[in-house]
């Protein structure tokens, strides 16, 4: 090879050989420069926060009751505002936020903020609104004065039944937390776990994205159209009594579940910024659930039960009712301030006589009554999964403020204090051959397309299934006999009126009454438990004029909706 | 023939034939480290439009989620038991009473319970992947073999 071929060899060879060099102190450069790692790690992994949709609510049939629709949250980026006014404006004339407090926003901005937000929770509509008159301002020579604005869709709580059962339902507040009803009991499981992330920018780590759950979606026990009819049964009797407010509850005595449950003031969460406007003063949210009262006579039933359960009586006992009785120093008296003369436990149940009833407990002494009453869950939350529930208050042998007279008042339904939820899980027992049901709103949980469907739970056996059919015999008969508004033709149904006075600072109300009704059938299979009270009805102060009615409205509903046939078809059908 | 083998060794000693040899080995490991570079750039571009394909679709499906929310929301809202009553009671409906309804026997009709909103069934656990996509060898090698042995 020629001297001059070499030495071109070994300059490109050497010029090759630098390049390398260099190539090679870039990368070492790059691997250690300290400047060069921050801003490699910063944009290689960035911090987001995942908030899982909140999980819908449905009925038992699959009706949406809560679900979720797109809101828009409005923000402003300060690097890029030009003309604060002209954003003041639109937030002004299309979100309805005030000019001067957006403008102040504007032109004093938290310290180091680089974005603002102006709205959140914005509607659709009201968001596109702004979006199109934001583009059309693009074609602006000036520049688009409303350029800095920016659009982040999210979801937000939609109750599109309004205010069907929204006071089993609850509300989501602006916090995504949950309040009252379903929505506080189960707001954890509903609302997901959010969660903060360190996520790759870089697209070949794209699977390390981790997949965030959705919130729990959850089946009511409720079902949708007898809820409404009941709802509006409700509202019509207490207009028709001028009353003060109500309650109904449907159950299912065989499985607890709460079929429908309608109570007063009415509410729409979706305006839910109203609810101290509704609910003023001690209000509850759901009387169903935390309001207490002196039920009256339809606590007899459970005294009855709990006679007949420890044979202390049974349904042909006979009682002289002389029209008073002496218990622990006090005197009793009937309703009416008469006497009824011999009486069986049928008649004193159907002609509702106070000192029947005092009298049989205290045949079965003070013990055993309060046993049984405990055993009935009187004094106990009944655990339903709704948030807010109270406890009412059952005075019991050893409290400071209890006395002998009491077991007479307590037999019928006065000087204790129970919840509606209470009265009808009790029942429950007398309707399900002894066995009391924990009440119950949430039938199943939906969870990753997975339903996992909820089992009942008996809450106890008060009394026997024997006690429980005689006395759905007699209560039947009762009703046949004294409370003929409560009848439901076809149906065979058992129940007790409860006319209660309602004590006040300065003894009972003279005038004043809570009416309230209880009830299942049909009596030979009971399907549904009915539950009526009418709270201070000023059209008849009587349970059997003013809720009796209403049991018989709730129940021709019931068996429709249920699709349940009456007695006789339902006779045949079994004969085939 | 001494001639001849002299010759040969003439030429195999030459210095530009050894220079050669070292440019010849030099230029192919260029080539080979050129090869896996290229290969190496081909697969990241991929493995990145994937990605970013995956990304896109992601955030897509995120969008989809929210749209039937809305959707599934505004189509309760519109057949609410107060609207869909109205509309009946529009069309001439009465609501029925217990007496009017006549009861018929259907053979193997089934009483309506509680509605199932399941959407994926309880043994549904299989992935949608097929093996080949995450097994190693190893896990291949051992999936046939108990395929082999099971009865």
């Amino acid at each position: 090879m020629r001297p001059s071929l070499n030495w071109r060899y070994l300059t490109v060879a050497s010029l090759l050989g630098l390049v390398a060099v260099a190539v090679l102190m870039q990368i070492v450069r790059i691997q250690t420069d300290p400047e060069v790692r921050e801003l490699i790690g910063r944009s290689d992994l960035v911090v987001r926060y995942y908030y899982p949709p909140r999980g819908e609510i449905y009925d038992r049939h699959g009706h949406l009751l809560a679900g979720n629709i797109t809101v828009y949250e409005i923000t402003v980026s300060l690097a890029d505002m030009t003309d604060p006014q002209a954003i003041a404006l639109a937030m002004q004339t299309y979100i309805g936020k005030d000019f001067d407090t957006t403008l102040k926003l504007l032109t004093n901005p938290p310290a180091g903020a680089s974005y603002i937000r102006l709205a959140d929770y914005v509607s659709a509509e009201q968001a596109t609104a702004l979006m199109e008159v934001q583009k059309q301002m693009d074609a602006d020579p000036r520049g688009n004065p409303l350029a800095a604005l920016g659009f982040r869709a999210h979801l937000g709580r939609s109750y599109p039944e309004g205010t069907l059962a929204a006071n089993v339902l609850g509300f989501v507040a602006r916090n995504e937390q949950g309040y009252f009803g379903v929505e506080g009991r189960y707001s954890n499981q509903l609302a997901g776990v959010p969660v903060a992330l360190l996520v790759p920018t870089d697209p070949r780590r794209a699977l390390e994205t981790p997949h965030i759950s959705p919130g729990t979606s959850l089946i009511l026990t409720l079902d949708r159209d007898l809820q409404a009819a009941v709802e509006e049964i409700l509202q019509q009797a207490i207009l028709e009594n001028d009353a003060e407010s109500g309650t109904i509850i449907v159950m299912n005595p065989r499985t607890g579940e709460i079929l429908a449950m309608a109570t007063t003031p009415q509410f729409d969460p979706n305006n839910y910024t109203a609810v101290d406007e509704v609910f003023t003063g001690s209000t509850p949210y759901n009387r169903a659930i935390s309001q207490d009262y002196e039920p009256g006579s339809i606590m007899k039933i459970l005294t009855m039960a709990a006679a007949l359960d420890s044979g202390v009586v049974t349904p042909g006992t006979i009682f002289l009712d002389t029209g008073v009785i002496n218990v622990g120093g006090e005197y009793i008296y009937n309703w009416d301030g008469g006497a009824w003369g011999y009486q069986d436990m049928t008649g004193c149940l159907a002609h509702s006589l106070n000192v029947c009833l005092a009298w049989v407990a205290t045949q079965l002494d003070t013990d055993l009554f309060y046993t049984y009453m405990q055993r009935f869950g009187i004094g106990h939350p009944t655990g339903i999964d709704l948030a807010g529930e109270m406890t009412g208050r059952l005075k019991i042998p050893g409290d400071a403020d209890w006395f002998p007279v009491d077991l007479g008042t307590n037999s019928f339904g006065q000087g204790v204090s129970v919840t509606p939820i209470q009265m009808v899980m009790a029942a429950s027992a007398l309707a399900n051959d002894g066995k009391m049901m924990y009440p119950r709103v949430v039938a199943a949980t939906l969870q990753n397309g997975r339903q996992t469907n909820m089992a009942p739970q008996v809450a106890g056996t008060p009394v026997s299934a024997a006690t429980a059919r005689t006395l759905s015999e007699m209560l039947a008969y009762a009703l046949d006999t004294e409370a003929l508004r409560a009848l439901v033709p076809g149906y065979r149904v058992a129940g007790k009126t409860g006319t209660a006075q309602i004590p006040t600072r300065y003894g009972y109300d003279p005038e004043l009454t809570n009416a309230s009704f209880i009830g299942w059938g049909p009596v030979d299979d009971p399907q549904f438990l009915v539950y009526v009270w009418i709270e201070k009805p000023r059209s008849s102060p009587w349970g059997s004029v003013v809720a009796a009615p209403v049991f018989r409205q709730v129940v021709e509903k019931t068996v429709v909706v249920m699709g349940i046939p009456p007695d006789s078809v339902r006779a045949q059908l079994a004969g085939r | 023939m001494t001639q001849l083998t002299q010759m040969v060794q003439k030429v195999r000693q030459a210095p530009w034939r050894v220079q050669r040899q070292w440019i010849g080995l030099i230029l192919l490991v260029i080539v080979l480290l050129a090869m896996l570079a290229g290969i190496y750039l081909s697969v990241t571009v991929r493995a990145g439009i994937v990605g970013r394909e995956i990304q896109f679709l992601s955030a897509q499906i995120e969008q989809n989620q929210q749209k039937n929310a809305d959707l599934q929301t505004q189509l309760a809202a519109l057949t609410a038991v107060q609207n869909m009553e109205a509309r009946a009671q529009a069309l001439g409906f009465v609501p029925v009473s217990p007496e009017e309804i006549t009861y018929i026997v259907v053979p193997g009709y089934v009483e309506e319970s509680l509605v199932d909103l399941s959407t994926v069934s309880q043994d549904d656990s299989v992935s949608l992947l097929q093996p080949e996509y995450f097994e190693t060898l190893f896990d291949w090698l051992t999936r046939k073999i108990a395929v082999g042995v099971a009865p």
